[in-house]
């Protein structure tokens, strides 16, 4: 009873933090002003959620007395407590990543609303683990796994902002509805906001507005670029080495390194994706939109990879299938 | 200067003029060597008439000027002859340079013609690309269409009259071979052609890449630097001190008179060599692994034998028996572990192994996730089933009774027997049923089909019912056992270990700097294959390190 209050107490602190955060990074947005106050508050509101979640997963654990990792309950707030990761980390460098971080906070609240929705109310309570989980491999296997998926989303997110970018006059003709115009509101103003920040450095360059607001949109789509090539190179090694942990450990239990199982599969055309993304990269040509078109529909692998295949319910990795058995 | 310099780029051999030049182009020129060495080498024969010479002077550099540095076996390599320096004024790409040192006539010209061809059209990386793009859509395709059915399945499911898509029908599925799209013509095509293309890419560019890589590739004009991503000049500045500063950073540096060339992260730059070289020993791994290997299943009751041959078929025209098929494998011992609620939490075999001779050569318990290896064949334990239960009736016995599966949903097993009452002959015999899930507990109904009871093996514990008196002594559980032999691992898990460590490695950066004093000036430039964004703002930091040179210091 008490390992139940607890976890409900902080997966509620950590979702109310969350969309405590969102609400902030909102207002900035429809504000078109940067808040020194509320973006350190953001900053501080993204350390709690993480320990809230170290919280959570620590008393699962605990608990239950398996690393929490079995269902996709579990394994979704450890990919939301991965990304919080991916928050923290670059904080306590002295790089300070603007971009990621503003992806990374709605990454969170979704992975963790999907995650305590009712949706999945019935698998909350932690199951006792099936004789083939039973493996050291199953640590090394899964976290690496659910680190690479969140690396490479917040890559391929970045690849979507380009693309939004760039087709941004392409909506303007399409879309005149209001999402749309919301949306495109929203990127010319995170064009704007780069300006601001650009602009502190270079004094000198005051040129017309309008050939000045291409240079810094070109130079902001290429940062945009780089910290996605980046973020995204750091998630194919976890990716690598995830599935083949994963292959070494179905070669342990089940006598096989390959099974072709669809899970198997799917992550293998994950991990080809973006090996195609990382190609691309090295050709001029393909280099500037392709590039961010495969990224994009990485985007969809993942989560078709994650989700779709269990909710699908076949294969070895059933564990998040809504079919009762 | 550039009249120099493009002697130099002609010439390699006269490489001496450096030493020359530099007390004359550089007057704060601060270095003083410990140690001279100069060689002269005669080249060879064929060259008889107008010897050349070249003279390579080896100087020590001078651990009064580096010793604050971190580490001392580092140093500034002054233009040693072992690898030649190449010298490129252009972008230094180095990916179109070892075509032309191939060319050579040869009567199989066109043999040779034809194979440069295929290589260039394999070794294409749109092509590529095309080729990982097919791979990922057919292993897609081979996950919504159910694998492995009978025809008729998917006669149903992929009828002529409603095509999926307006076209797609169950001809095609069975046409291309996706009932079974791992093991599909067309599959195992497209990715043989990919494993090609990484054979040829690995060998046209990438290899040569390491050799140009090793070299080091001075620049030896102003504009050439200035064309880099980065690019700087400081005045009043020694190429000596920047030297310093970059190998304190971390870089190999090489100077040579007046240009300096510096690198790091060289690692970054071969490693996706060596991933196309792992990824090309997985495959090949794989390939054997699909010929060559044995495999088998079996369930055995506790307490019986079997031989290894007799279970393992092979899969590939590769596969040749061994000695260790010979082998029998005697189950001594089937039990399963149960977790506090009831469910199974494990399950393990005692495998005695015996020899021709009937001797014990091995003994191990296995069990999920922990499985035997001998002589090149593994044993997993992957299944388990109840295959008799063992009773006393009225003190009569043992009689042991076969049990059958009765509803298999999952891992939730039942298994259920029968023992009849009464006339056996007759046409309607009831009896008693004997119902388990697992080798804990027996569920016992009477003949009327009522429960009657539960009772554990080994407990002893008699049950009447219907008037005779039944004592279970023993639940006999039978264990499911995989066998395989499986001579592509070795390969596969090299390919594994290969491509985790390279992937890592690939993440480092090849950073590449160019120096060039020019007068009082120095002009320096730089790029970065990957830390595009990083390597400008690491650049400026050191390169504000750099010490102004003020004239009252320059008599040293």
């Amino acid at each position: 009873m008490v390992f139940l209050t607890l976890e409900h107490i902080l997966t509620h602190i950590s979702f109310s933090v969350v969309s405590i955060l969102i609400s902030i990074h909102l207002i900035t947005l429809l504000l078109f002003k940067e808040i020194i106050g509320l973006s350190d508050s953001s900053k501080k509101g993204m350390i709690i959620t993480f320990f809230c979640i170290t919280g959570l997963l620590f008393t699962r654990w605990f608990f239950s007395s398996h690393l929490p990792f079995s269902d996709l309950y579990e394994s979704l707030i450890f990919l939301s407590w991965t990304f919080s990761i991916l928050y923290i980390v670059p904080y306590f460098k002295k790089h300070k990543n603007y971009y990621l971080n503003t992806i990374i906070t709605p990454s969170v609240i979704f992975t963790q609303g999907f995650a305590t929705s009712g949706l999945l109310n019935e698998m909350h309570e932690s199951l006792i683990l099936v004789p083939a989980l039973q493996s050291h491999w199953l640590m090394m296997h899964v976290s690496m796994m659910i680190l690479g998926y969140a690396t490479l989303l917040c890559g391929s997110l970045l690849s979507v902002a380009i693309l939004v970018i760039l087709f941004q006059e392409l909506i303007q003709i399409i879309g005149k509805s209001k999402n749309f115009y919301f949306l495109n509101e929203s990127f010319s103003f995170a064009v704007i906001k780069y300006i601001n920040i650009s602009e502190k450095k270079n004094v000198f360059k005051k040129t017309f507005f309008s050939s000045y607001r291409n240079y810094f949109r070109s130079q902001f789509i290429q940062q945009l670029d780089h910290w996605g090539y980046r973020t995204i190179s750091l998630g194919f090694i976890f990716l690598t080495i995830g599935i083949i942990s994963g292959a070494v450990w179905a070669n342990e239990a089940w006598g096989s390194y390959w099974n072709w199982d669809p899970k198997e599969t799917w992550a293998f055309i994950t991990w080809t994706i973006f090996a195609i993304y990382l190609h691309t990269r090295k050709n001029k040509k393909l280099e500037d939109i392709n590039s961010s078109i495969v990224a994009s529909m990485g985007f969809l692998i993942i989560w078709v990879c994650y989700l779709g295949i269990n909710l699908l319910g076949i294969g070895l990795h059933s564990y998040g299938s809504f079919t009762p058995n | 200067m550039k009249a120099l310099s493009a002697i130099n780029s002609s010439n390699p051999c006269l490489s001496k003029t450096h030493f020359l030049k530099v007390p004359i182009f550089h007057p704060f020129f601060r270095f003083k060597p410990f140690s001279h060495s100069y060689s002269i080498h005669v080249r060879g024969a064929k060259t008889a008439l107008t010897p050349s010479f070249t003279i390579n002077c080896k100087l020590k550099t001078s651990h009064d000027i580096k010793s604050k540095e971190k580490s001392v076996s580092q140093k500034i390599v002054l233009s040693e002859g072992s690898p030649p320096p190449l010298t490129e004024d252009g972008d230094t790409n180095g990916e179109n340079v070892p075509e032309s040192s191939q060319k050579k006539e040869s009567p199989f010209g066109v043999v040779r013609m034809l194979r440069r061809k295929t290589l260039q059209i394999l070794s294409n990386l749109p092509l590529a690309i095309g080729e990982m793009f097919a791979v990922a859509s057919l292993m897609a395709l081979g996950t919504f269409i159910d694998q492995g059915e009978a025809p008729d399945f998917y006669f149903q499911k992929y009828p002529e009259d409603h095509p999926v898509f307006g076209f797609f029908t169950w001809r095609w599925v069975l046409a291309l071979g996706f009932d079974h799209m791992f093991s599909s013509p067309i599959f195992l095509g497209v990715l043989a052609l990919l494993g090609a293309s990484l054979m040829a890419c690995t060998y046209t560019t990438q290899l040569p890449l390491i050799k140009v890589s090793r070299r080091w590739l001075f620049l030896h004009s102003a504009e050439a630097i200035r064309k880099q991503e980065f690019s700087e000049s400081l005045p009043r500045a020694s190429i000596q001190d920047v030297g310093t500063i970059l190998m304190g950073a971390g870089y190999e540096v090489f100077l040579k008179g007046p240009s300096l060339y510096a690198f790091k992260g060289l690692a970054g730059r071969l490693a996706p060599v060596g991933v196309h070289i792992a990824m090309i020993l997985i495959m090949a791994g794989g390939t054997l692994s699909a010929t060559g290997s044995f495999r088998g299943s079996v369930t055995v009751p506790q307490g019986l034998n079997f031989v290894v041959g007799d279970v393992l078929a092979p899969s590939g025209f590769l596969s040749s028996p061994t000695e260790a098929f010979n082998t029998e494998i005697h189950v001594n011992r089937f039990y399963m572990d149960y977790y506090e609620s009831g469910e199974v939490s494990q399950f393990h075999t005692d495998l005695s192994l015996l020899n021709m001779d009937g001797k014990e050569v091995m003994r191990k318990t296995i069990s999920v996730n922990d499985p035997l290896r001998y002589g090149g064949i593994t044993i997993y334990q992957t299944d388990w089933s109840i295959s008799a239960l063992q009773i006393l009736k009225d003190n009569e016995g043992p009689y042991n009774l076969a049990m059958a599966p009765l509803q298999i949903n999952g891992d939730k097993k039942l298994f259920g027997t029968f023992l009849p009452v009464g006339d056996i002959n007759s046409p309607d015999v009831k009896g008693i049923s004997m119902l388990a899930r697992d080798l804990q507990s027996i569920v016992l109904y009477d003949k009327e089909g009522k429960f009657a009871g539960v009772r554990r093996p080994n407990s002893k514990l008699p049950i009447n019912i219907d008037g005779s008196e039944i004592v279970i002594v023993d639940a006999i559980g039978s264990s499911g056992l995989d066998l395989k032999t499986d001579p592509g691992v070795p390969l596969v898990y090299a390919g594994f270990g290969a491509l985790m460590i390279t992937t890592c490695i690939s993440y480092l950066s090849h950073s590449q700097i160019w120096a060039l004093q020019d007068g009082t000036t120095i002009i320096v430039g730089g790029k970065s294959n990957r830390g595009k964004m990083e390597f400008p703002e690491e650049m400026n930091l050191l390169l504000d390190k750099v010490p102004e040179i003020v004239e009252s210091t320059l008599g040293g």
